[in-house]
């Protein structure tokens, strides 16, 4: 549930975690993006940085600047305003993704335990809109959600070491994809030759939170034609507008 | 104008004061543990806070100068020479061209940190210079530097003269510190046992540490509910704990987000304090309040501002 007043929660001496909910869904996560934007706009003297997540932003301040009594009071007049039509729109980034194969190495697998054939599972997955929460934990990796519930699936038992970058994987409801290669405990459906984090570009990072994500399916072929442009640093995802 | 790399240590780092406004990307502000010991190294040497410069880790480099500059080392103790004789640390002293800087082994303190005039002038990523290694950003080529490499300098040197830091205010990096705590995002997660185990300790630093977290062993701090929690934003010095109890400290590489119960941090101005700990040794964390964090921190700002003679 969304909280009736906000929990501002001490965070160290120079941030505060604002909390608006106990929950992950996009009515909450709207709002903490909301908040964010309206600290960008009216660009509160002292804050400096935010971070949103799933349900809570966290706010860095320098107490030299802005005391933590003035802080928490700005903090929770704006939560108040902080609603998701105060956002501008979302952009919708098209990811083309390679499934299965030894790219997807678990699509088989995983979609034999939903009880599907691995072909209606791809049909599943690259046909929904995929909401990006935040960006975190690694440098671009996008937590999502949007799959039918048909592709809910438990996280793996053991989780692997290494899981490859550009990895399209899902636990859960959510779906993510692999910024730099980590451990993982999803289910790896297919792989994009698109970099989610190119540390050698001048903007690094391809997805932010806010956006939405469509998948479109591929074939090696493709795989390897996008991934050589991306290599020469030529190729440009396809971003539209939403709304 | 330039540094060559003649040994490189074992995790010598180019450093500034980090990247800021990328946490919302996932990706860390990096920048030196020990930002206090940095940040005087500059001033030796006359040079803006930020300007980047060497983290040296356990065992420092051995550099040749292409060209005459004022150079200072400070953070943990360990010894260094100039052409093979002993210079004093925690103060400027000028290298002629051609100079050969070493600084030898760690005998307290982890974290080593070289300051040049005019300061390292890799290229700057995201608007810092400092090295994230996880992330391949920053610094030489996104990693540390090796023998062989050539590390720019920058054009400007300031107007640098002989400076030290008063002898009172160099830290010893020895004993068992108290380290100044506050409670939250997530105590509420944690029993008045657990919570108690905290600031009773002391909590002894593992060998797994490094510069995204500092590991601690000791008494086990108890949860109510589990570790789980919806994954939010972690910050400068969040302790988590996970399902074995113990204490993690984050530091400067951290993950931006995660999905554990987090029963407090350590305030800003004490990380330099913990990331010069060596394995082994042992800290209490001493619970404070925001104001009281906030107090201690414009007392430490001051003392910095004050420490050089």
């Amino acid at each position: 549930m969304i909280y009736p007043e906000p929990r501002l929660l001490p965070c160290g001496d120079l941030a505060v975690s604002v909390e608006l909910a106990d929950e992950i869904n996009r009515e909450v996560n709207a709002r903490v993006l909301a908040l964010e934007y309206l600290i960008q706009q009216k660009g509160i003297a002292g804050v400096t940085e935010t971070l949103p997540t799933y349900r809570s932003l966290l706010v860095y301040y320098d107490p030299a600047v802005i005391g933590a009594d003035e802080l928490h009071a700005t903090l929770r007049a704006l939560v108040a305003e902080a609603r998701p039509e105060v956002l501008p729109p979302a952009r919708i980034v098209e990811v083309p993704c390679a499934y299965g194969g030894e790219l997807g190495f678990e699509l088989e697998t995983a979609a034999g335990k939903l009880g599907l054939a691995p072909e209606e599972m791809v049909r599943l997955h690259a046909g929904a809109d995929y909401h990006v929460y935040f960006v975190g934990f690694t440098p671009g990796l996008p937590y999502m959600t949007g799959m039918p519930e048909r592709l809910n699936i438990p996280r793996l038992v053991n989780p692997r070491t290494k899981t490859p970058a550009g990895s399209v994987a899902i636990g859960g409801v959510q779906c993510c994809i692999y910024s730099v290669e980590s451990p993982g405990g999803f289910w790896v459906l297919g792989r994009t030759p698109v970099r989610l984090y190119d540390p050698a570009a001048a903007d690094p990072i391809l997805l932010r939170a806010g956006d939405q994500v469509r998948f479109r399916s591929i074939e090696r072929a493709e795989y390897d034609a996008i991934a050589a442009e991306v290599a020469a640093g030529r190729f440009r995802p396809r971003v539209t507008e939403a709304r | 104008m330039s540094l060559r790399v003649l040994e490189a240590g074992p995790l010598t780092t180019v450093q500034d004061l980090g990247r800021a406004g990328q946490l919302r990307v996932g990706i860390p502000p990096s920048g030196p543990i020990d930002r206090d010991a940095f940040v005087l190294g500059n001033r030796l040497v006359d040079n803006p806070d930020g300007a980047a410069g060497l983290e040296c880790t356990l065992m420092g480099p051995g550099l040749e100068f292409s060209d005459a500059r004022w150079v200072a080392v400070t953070g943990a103790e360990a010894p260094v020479t100039l052409d093979g004789a002993e210079m004093p640390r925690w103060a400027s002293f000028p290298v002629r061209a051609g100079g050969i800087l070493k600084i030898g082994a760690a005998r307290a303190g982890v974290r080593v940190y070289l300051a040049v005039s005019g300061g390292l002038a890799t290229p700057a990523a995201l608007g810092s210079r400092a090295t994230y290694l996880r992330g391949g950003l920053g610094g030489m080529n996104g990693r540390a530097i090796r023998k062989g490499d050539v590390l720019p300098l920058g054009t400007r040197p300031g107007q640098a003269r002989e400076r030290r830091v008063r002898a009172e205010r160099i830290p010893g990096h020895g004993g068992e510190p108290d380290i100044a705590t506050i409670l939250g995002p997530q105590a509420d997660r944690f029993s008045a046992a657990g919570i108690a185990a905290l600031f009773e300790g002391p909590y002894e630093m593992l060998p797994q540490s490094d510069r995204m977290g500092a590991r601690f062993k000791g008494p086990r701090i108890e949860h109510t509910r589990g570790h789980d929690i919806i994954s939010d934003g972690i910050a400068l010095g969040a302790i988590q704990v996970i399902g074995d109890g113990q204490p993690i400290v984050l530091l400067v590489d951290r993950q931006t987000a995660g999905g554990y119960t987090k029963i407090g941090a350590v305030c800003s101005y004490e990380i330099g304090r913990v990331g010069q700990m060596k394995p082994g040794q042992k800290l209490r964390f001493k619970q404070v309040s925001v104001s009281e964090a906030h107090a201690g921190l414009t007392a430490r700002r001051a003392a910095l501002d004050s420490a050089i003679a």
